[in-house]
């Protein structure tokens, strides 16, 4: 994986040119207005400070005499002050599981967390050239980092997503009912976990997220090994998590398993499509950039389509 | 058989350990770490196939190879009993029959007589038998016969005593008769209650060496029982006549609450008194009946309690005397108002016992005042030589006399009865008064001041004394600071003499205002009487001196037992004898019908009716146990070598059982893993 130039930028050896590439003709366009002070492509909801001219109100006490329209005035002989439609960012968030489930690879791939490190900086320098604020979230069964969304933090979400090191065992309820009471202002937040809960639990704590406006994108990172269960001697299976052992034929599970991993997937994406959350599965042995291109073309879709 | 170390059978749960590597290490061969079982942990385990124990004997074969080994190391050993079935011959059998009177609890003691024909009955026609009853001391009843009849009828004619359980005389008296015996196999059968009250350790008791004992245990019943230990009398007097209330104390020694039963107090065979008493749990109630007049020289008094499973326990006897006071003569310059008040209000004072004084003039004293009194108190009087024979035979006789010497006290030098010699008084008005130190607290008449804070004889000050020196038999109980003999004794005849070197009043000390002054002139009064608290009851098993009744042993003194019997008394020599009855003993003298009789209340010991048992194994064990000096001897004489190891070496084969079964084991499993 190259480093963008040779930047000195930690953390930019996850933002590979040739995904960026292929996305970087793509506009991950916010689903709705969002408001903020800098121009942008999104549509702010309120005028403000701008270059778009948009309209002339009678001035009332308190309006900043600055704006007063002084060559009306000279006409008129009457206080008019001018409103601008502001072109503004959008906060964009990456909230990564760092769970203890998170830490699994299988042989000849990355880890399901290193992957998904790549995903999240890649989001990040796409929006972030954007000129979108940026902010990052890690977490497990809490909170354990923040960085609040800036446009000056790419830098810092970009460190501390090379500092990320698997945590305690994950939930997810936890971390993210907090979380959706702290994005008060409307944005997108990307989530990026194994979602090793029931479908109803994992709906249920993501769900939350959206009741201030925000967008949810969801990516769930599963290794090909637990999409395939490709195991053949039969051994003591230890949860990553809990440490629990338990006694596993894996010619006698597979089909089960296979079946039961299913219908959670199916469970998953069904209920998150009926609570409007965009939802993807990316398996860590494909390649990075391709998971992206399949996502975000996806999604440009589904923006043009509103 | 027995183990030498059975805290090693503790290593059998080590059995458990092949079949717990089986179950669980043979499924965990690897360990595959997974992100979430999740998924897993839904499907249902079904690989019985896997749990299921392939190879039974090789499981078994580990197993018995580890059981042996431990059992092996628990040291199994043959006890003597094992070993004495090896030797061959006639039998020389001890039964040793417990017949103490907790053997009449339930129906202990026809169990115990059933055990005993059991062992009678299983005799062989070489074989010979010794019937031993004991309680607290032991009796032989039969000594070393093949006869089975005569050992049967002296089986019947044996009943439960009175006695105490004491396990060690019974075994002395069997290793006695043992070790005469010349028959090979020697065994002693114990058939007992096996009460922990009867083995206070190994008190010596052993056995000979070869000699097997076996226990025969004789328990059940552990209902309640409730058990008199004691009467208390408290007196009183009232218009002239003494009065005693009764208070009995109850002990209840079984597991079990006791409902209200009745008990009565009898005295000279007549009821008197009725009461309920009850008791919890290991509870210790008291009855208090209303005091009667004592109107007797003697009276024998009972309590007793409503039948339970232990009869002997629920009487309790005892004897009430009217009190006797100590009769003091004080011989004093003047007797009457005018006399020092300190004294005679001091001997005023005290119920148990009281005190009766006589106030007399040395002129006065009359040898009537001298039969009467078993004290004279003479306080600074001067002493004429006829009455100093006359108080030098009253000592002889066994009377008491204490002198407390004043400026006007005087002996005859040709009277040798004092323990020192009267010299001048010393004045200690002027300067530091003397003070009393160096006291023999060891003395019976000091005791009561032994210990911290009992009373402090250096607070008095005395300001005169008269120098005494001290005669060579006398001993010195007291000395004031400056080293002269304060209190003297000396032993003349069958009585005592004390001299107090100061006066008693207040002329010469302040004494009298001292809290010690009355326990001092009471402790000395009741020195010098030889005087002892009259016995209220005696316990079996106790021995009883009859010269208690003076001088007629030489009459030729007849003692009756509650039983009926007599006991003569003066047959060479013999005034002691043991009480081994409950009930009442009379001493009395055939020839002098109208004499006063003696008696004496003889109660079973209430420690036997705690009815805890030990365990045989303690007393075997001790019984059986070869002093290390006797051990060598022994070993050579009576045990070979051979027969010694015979009896231990058990293990040796144990363990080299287990080691055959481990070498197979390493080959059976090579072979199976090889297929």
């Amino acid at each position: 994986m190259s480093v963008m130039g040779q930047a000195a930028v930690p953390g930019a050896r996850f933002v590979d040119p040739a995904v960026l590439a292929r996305i970087g003709n793509l506009e991950l366009v916010s689903r709705s207005v969002v408001d903020g002070f800098i121009n942008g492509l999104h549509k702010a909801p309120y005028y403000g400070a701008s270059v778009d001219f948009a309209e002339h109100r009678g001035y009332v006490p308190g309006d900043d005499v600055r704006r007063m329209d002084w060559r009306l005035w000279a006409r008129t002989d009457r206080y008019y002050v001018k409103e601008y439609e502001a072109e503004s960012n959008a906060n964009f968030s990456v909230l990564l599981d760092i769970s203890k489930s998170m830490d699994y690879a299988s042989e000849g791939s990355v880890t399901k967390l290193d992957y998904a490190r790549m995903l999240a900086g890649c989001l990040t320098y796409l929006v972030h050239q954007q000129r979108d604020r940026v902010g990052l979230v890690t977490f497990d069964n809490a909170i354990v980092e923040h960085v609040p969304p800036s446009a000056k933090h790419m830098d810092v979400v970009l460190h501390t997503l090379e500092r990320v090191k698997p945590g305690r065992p994950g939930d997810l309820r936890p971390p993210l009912r907090q979380l959706a009471e702290h994005f008060g202002r409307r944005g997108v937040l990307v989530v990026i976990s194994d979602f090793y809960e029931e479908p109803e639990a994992v709906v249920e704590a993501i769900a939350p997220l959206r009741f201030r406006g925000n967008d949810i994108i969801v990516f769930q990172v599963l290794d090909r090994a637990e999409l395939e269960f490709g195991f053949g001697e039969a051994s003591a299976f230890e949860d990553l998590e809990s440490g629990e052992q338990l006694p596993v034929v894996p010619e006698a599970f597979r089909e089960q398993y296979l079946s039961l991993v299913r219908a959670h997937l199916d469970a998953l994406s069904k209920r998150f499509s009926e609570t409007r959350v965009d939802y993807a599965l990316v398996n860590t042995s494909q390649p990075l950039d391709h998971a992206l291109f399949r996502y975000l073309s996806m999604r440009g879709r589904s923006m043009k389509s509103r | 058989m027995s183990l030498l170390t059975p805290l090693f059978l503790l290593g059998l749960a080590g059995l458990a350990l092949p079949i717990l590597i089986h179950l669980t290490q043979r499924e965990r061969r690897q360990v595959v770490k997974f992100p979430s079982l999740m998924f897993v942990r839904r499907i249902p385990y079904q690989s019985v196939r896997r749990r299921s124990i392939r190879n039974w004997l090789l499981l078994m074969v580990r197993l018995a190879a580890l059981a042996l080994v431990v059992f092996a190391f628990a040291r199994p050993f043959f006890t003597g009993g094992d070993l004495g079935a090896s030797v061959t011959g006639a039998r020389e059998v001890v039964i040793l029959l417990d017949r103490s009177y907790s053997m009449g609890y339930a129906d202990r003691w026809d169990r115990a007589a059933a055990a005993a024909r059991e062992v009678i009955d299983d005799l062989e026609a070489a074989d010979r038998a010794t019937i031993v009853l004991f309680a607290s001391s032991a009796e032989i009843a039969l000594r070393s016969t093949a006869e089975r009849d005569r050992l049967l009828g002296a089986l019947d004619v044996a009943a439960p005593g009175g006695g105490a359980t004491r396990y060690a005389p019974a075994l002395k008296v069997a290793a006695g008769v043992l070790g005469e015996s010349s028959l090979p196999r020697r065994e002693v059968v114990l058939i007992s209650d096996f009460q922990r009250g009867g083995w206070r350790g190994e008190e010596g008791a052993r056995l000979p060496a070869g000699a097997t004992l076996t226990p025969v245990r004789i328990d059940g019943g552990d209902g309640p029982n409730l058990t008199a230990t004691s009467v208390s009398l408290s007196r009183s007097t009232f218009s002239d006549q003494e009065r005693v209330a009764v208070t009995a104390s109850f002990v209840n020694r079984g597991t079990e609450p006791v409902p209200p039963r009745a008990v009565t107090l009898e005295v000279d065979g007549r009821v008197i008194g009725t009461a309920q008493v009850e008791a919890d749990e290991a509870g210790a109630p008291s009855v208090t009946f209303d005091p009667f007049t004592v109107t007797g020289r003697t009276m024998r008094g009972t309590v007793r309690l409503a039948d339970d499973a232990l009869a002997a326990d629920n009487v309790f006897h005892f004897v009430i005397t009217p009190s006797e006071p100590v009769r003091v003569a004080l011989v004093q310059r003047a007797a009457g108002p005018g006399a020092d008040p300190y004294l005679a209000q001091a001997l005023a004072i005290g119920d148990e016992p009281r005190f009766e004084t006589t106030v007399r003039t040395p002129e006065a004293l009359s040898d009537q005042d001298l039969a009467r009194a078993s004290v004279v108190l003479l306080v600074d009087a001067p002493v004429s030589t006829a009455l100093a024979r006359r108080l030098e035979a009253f000592v002889a006789r066994g009377g008491g006399l204490m002198l407390a010497t004043g400026p006007r006290s005087s002996w005859p030098d040709d009277v040798d009865l004092l323990p020192g010699v009267l010299a001048e008084p010393v004045d200690r008005t002027s300067g530091v008064a003397a003070r009393v130190g160096a006291i023999e607290f060891a003395h019976p008449l000091f005791e009561p001041f032994r210990a911290p804070r009992s009373g402090d004889f250096t607070a008095a000050r005395f300001y005169g004394y008269r120098s005494i020196t001290a005669a060579p038999e006398a001993d010195v109980l007291a000395r004031f600071d400056a080293g002269s003999p304060a209190l003297l004794e000396r032993r003349a005849g069958q009585g005592r003499v004390l001299l107090w070197a100061s006066t008693l009043d207040m002329s010469w000390s302040d004494l009298p205002l001292r809290p010690v002054y009355l326990p001092f002139v009471h402790r000395a009064m009741l020195h010098l009487s030889s005087y002892r608290e009259p016995a209220t009851w005696r316990t079996v098993g106790d021995v009883l001196d009859s010269t208690s009744a003076g001088d007629r042993v030489e009459a030729g003194l007849v003692a009756l037992t509650p039983s009926g019997g007599r006991l003569s008394l003066d047959e060479e020599g013999a005034a002691v004898f043991e009480l081994t009855e409950q009930g009442f003993y009379e001493i009395r003298v055939p020839q002098a019908p109208d004499a006063e009789t003696q008696v004496t209340a003889a109660n079973v010991d209430p420690a036997e009716a705690d009815l805890t048992a030990m365990e045989p194994q303690e007393l075997i064990a001790a019984a059986l146990a070869v002093p290390s000096a006797e051990a060598d001897a022994a070993a050579s004489a009576e045990l070979s070598p051979e027969t010694r190891e015979g009896s231990q070496r058990l293990w040796w084969f144990l363990l080299l059982a287990g080691v055959i079964l481990l070498g197979i084991d390493t080959l059976v499993s090579n072979r199976l893993s090889r297929a």
